[in-house]
């Protein structure tokens, strides 16, 4: 399982720093699979709507020729409704295989890995039934595919197949059932949807409006110059050659056609319960680094700060049950995907994972980053100290390698916003001329919104914000995105620029770190709501 | 970013924008091979009631004695559903030979039949033939002889004749003991001809795509 997710994750590395290349990082596609495939599915609700108005069950291919024929609204709707369902498989594919690869898959992400899994499949489905409803040659075929597929299910007592045979006509009453799945399974994809998200505090559920009106736009355009072609009208009297076919939302027909119906359902059967059995076998002991948060209850000010950023909704506040009169966290493990966004979230680090709060961060600095700091490595020979490159370690190794060979000292942490700031101003009160803290592209963070608050942090005075006695100018964000190294060394050479023209940093040698907070009482919380 | 780095950027976008385009454009309308060669196909389809086949015994009053009285039927029947034997030949050659029967686990649903042969084009003659597989008397007539009217009385009376009555419309309805098709048809390339029964005429009948069944 960690050989096929390592492979996975090179894949779309590759596939990432194309992209990126591109588009910039900001703008990538692949980092936003998941909403991509949301605006998908809205879009084909919207194009939806209005094919469904000139859809006529009594002469499905007819109406629908007719839409395919209408230059002015019907052919660009109907080809931006199936070019939009395309999308919506391959984003939805991109997305999953991304949480797998990254191993999202598993722990508090089954729901949504399960539920993810049911929607794609609801995706295929909702595909196949709309191919059909054209009853073009494509749509017979695939009518016949399912009904050859059904017929060896013990489930109709008439077998599906002889519907499509020829010696009467097709009845109405299958183009309807047709009909009334392709529009009810949408439907209870939303609720699939809600389901999928619903361990989220805050869920994208749609890409930034420049990137979707772009796709929209991109999809409109190729809707318009190439319209998608429709087959022959079914006839159950010839046998077409060839079908024009969609291999992307149709991608099992080929396959499925090579085996015997037994044969087929068995791969459903096996593909399914392997995809679903994916977080079983995906599951790492929950220790070391993937060990949930833990609340250190003498510390916890009860500032109700972790809870508003956690991005799982991991954590609540309940009274305590010493007579201090303010509320504590309380962790959920079953939530908790040890993410560590806690940690940096709580001023006076009484929560985070282990090994990782803020007081862990600060320490570990002591016992191995600092006889450095103060020794051979800044300004040990009088020389300006090296910069510190504050790096995730999610991000590309030669992105931080090239940032080692700029000079750079290199501090790595589980993820950006697991870093509590205080790191931040130690490094600096230490003698750092800078500190640079580089994340991942921030929707590919494994953390969901580690970018996000850091930035926070460190410039907007979020809890636990970087005290306002260091000095910004020696603090800079950057981002380290798979095939944009060179951004990234131009934002690390414009920082040590902007540095140099700075006065030589001071050192502290006793550095005192004080910590605030502002608890909330028990009971104003029931006040406020 | 440098203005040139920006239209470099504009560029690559671009094409690769377009590139994915066409790459999703061309997959979603690929002509996939479906029927290969020029071959024609002869399809059999239909669906049709098996006749049931019953052996009806008349009980004596001693053992209508020992029935509770909601069960005493004079006339009682035990039977199964018949089975099928389907023969196809083109130029006299058998090309299938297949047994039908109802479906369901009992066989007591109705008959489906869907076969399809392939068959080169030109002009060939054809022979389907559907005959029952069990030697039987006409059941219906057997069991007209043997309806008694005697038990049938109170809350029973006219049993046995609405029982004669649906047995009947059964016979009448299942398909008949023998089928024949024996004509000469010519195949167009990719054609697909189909043999089905037609209920009204109680025949297998041939259609060919817009022309009259004959």
């Amino acid at each position: 399982m960690r050989l096929l997710e390592r492979a996975f994750r090179r894949f779309l590395a590759t596939l990432d720093a194309v992209a990126t290349k591109a588009y910039g990082y900001a703008w990538n596609p692949f980092y936003q699979s998941g909403t991509v495939a949301v605006a998908m599915l809205l879009v084909l609700i919207g194009t939806g709507l209005y094919l469904l108005l000139f859809y006529r069950l009594g002469a499905p291919s007819a109406s629908v020729g007719r839409m395919a024929a209408d230059p002015w609204l019907g052919a660009w709707n109907r080809s931006l409704h199936r070019y939009a369902s395309d999308v919506f498989v391959l984003a939805a594919g991109v997305h999953a295989l991304r949480m797998f690869a990254q191993g999202r898959s598993w722990g508090p992400r089954t729901l949504a890995w399960v539920s993810g899994l049911v929607l794609f499949g609801a995706g295929l489905v909702c595909a196949w039934t709309g191919f059909v409803m054209a009853w073009d040659s494509f749509g017979e075929r695939l009518a016949r595919e399912g009904g050859r597929l059904l017929d060896a299910l013990p489930v109709f007592s008439e077998p599906l197949s002889r519907i499509f045979a020829g010696d009467g006509p097709v009845p109405s009453a299958f183009f309807f059932v047709n009909m009334f799945i392709h529009i009810a399974v949408p439907l209870a994809m939303g609720a699939g949807l809600w389901l999928h998200v619903s361990h989220l505090a805050r869920p994208a559920l749609l890409p930034p409006r420049r990137l979707m009106w772009g796709i929209i736009g991109a999809l409109f355009a190729a809707a318009v110059i190439w319209p998608a072609p429709l087959g022959a009208p079914a006839n159950p009297f010839t046998l077409a050659p060839t079908t024009p076919t969609d291999l992307v939302a149709a991608w099992w027909l080929p396959l499925s056609e090579r085996l015997s119906p037994g044969a087929a359902w068995s791969a459903v059967l096996i593909l399914s319960a392997a995809a679903l059995l994916v977080p079983r076998f995906a599951r790492r002991p929950r220790t070391g680094a993937l060990a949930p948060s833990v609340v250190d209850p003498r510390l916890c000010t009860g500032c109700n700060q972790c809870p508003q950023d956690c991005p799982w909704s991991a954590i609540t506040m309940v009274k305590r049950d010493d007579d201090r009169p303010m509320l504590v966290a309380l962790v959920d493990p079953a939530r908790c995907v040890s993410c560590g966004i806690c940690a940096g979230s709580c001023a006076p680090m009484g929560i985070g994972p282990e090994g990782r709060t803020g007081r862990d961060q600060l320490g570990a600095l002591r016992s191995v980053a600092f006889p450095e700091l103060a020794g051979a490595g800044f300004g040990a020979h009088g020389d300006l100290p090296p910069i510190v490159a504050v790096c995730c370690k999610q991000a590309p190794a030669s992105h931080v390698a090239a940032l080692r060979a700029r000079g750079a000292h290199v501090h790595a942490v589980s993820c950006v916003g697991n870093l509590h700031t205080s790191v931040i101003e130690l490094f600096v009160r230490r003698g750092a001329p800078g500190v640079i803290v580089c994340g991942c592209p921030p929707r590919d963070c494994t953390s969901r919104e580690g970018p996000k608050w850091l930035h926070e942090r460190v410039f907007n005075d979020r809890e636990a914000e970087l005290q306002p006695r260091v000095d910004r100018r020696r603090v800079r964000l950057a981002t380290l995105a798979p095939g944009d190294r060179r951004a990234t060394l131009a934002a690390f050479d414009d920082f040590a620029r902007a540095l140099a023209a700075l006065d030589r940093p001071t050192r502290e040698t006793d550095v005192d770190l004080d910590v605030v907070c502002d608890p909330v009482p028990i009971g104003a919380d029931e006040e406020d709501s | 970013m440098t203005a040139l780095l920006r239209v470099a950027r504009l560029v690559a976008a671009s094409v690769a924008t377009a590139l994915v385009l066409g790459l999703i454009v061309r997959a979603s309308a690929a002509p996939l091979p479906f029927h290969d060669g020029q071959a024609a196909r002869l399809r059999l389809s239909w669906s049709a009631r098996p006749e049931r086949i019953e052996v009806c015994r008349t009980l004596s009053d001693e053992e209508l004695a020992q029935r509770e009285e909601h069960m005493r039927q004079r006339v009682e029947c035990d039977g199964r559903f018949a089975t099928y034997t389907l023969r196809v030949e083109s130029d006299g050659q058998v090309i299938g030979e297949t047994v039908a029967r109802g479906a369901g686990l009992r066989h007591d649903r109705p008959l489906y039949l869907l076969r399809e042969y392939d068959v080169a084009p030109g002009v060939h003659r054809v022979r389907v033939s559907f005959t029952r597989r069990e030697k039987t008397d006409d059941n219906a007539a057997a069991f007209a002889k043997t309806t008694s009217t005697e038990a049938d009385t109170g809350i029973f009376a006219g049993r046995a004749q609405r029982e004669e009555v649906e047995r009947a419309r059964r016979a009448r309805a299942a398909i008949p003991a023998h089928l024949e098709l024996d004509t000469t048809v010519a195949f167009a390339p990719r054609q697909v001809i189909i043999v089905t029964f037609a209920p009204e005429r109680r025949a297998l009948v041939l259609l060919a795509g817009g022309s009259e069944p004959r």
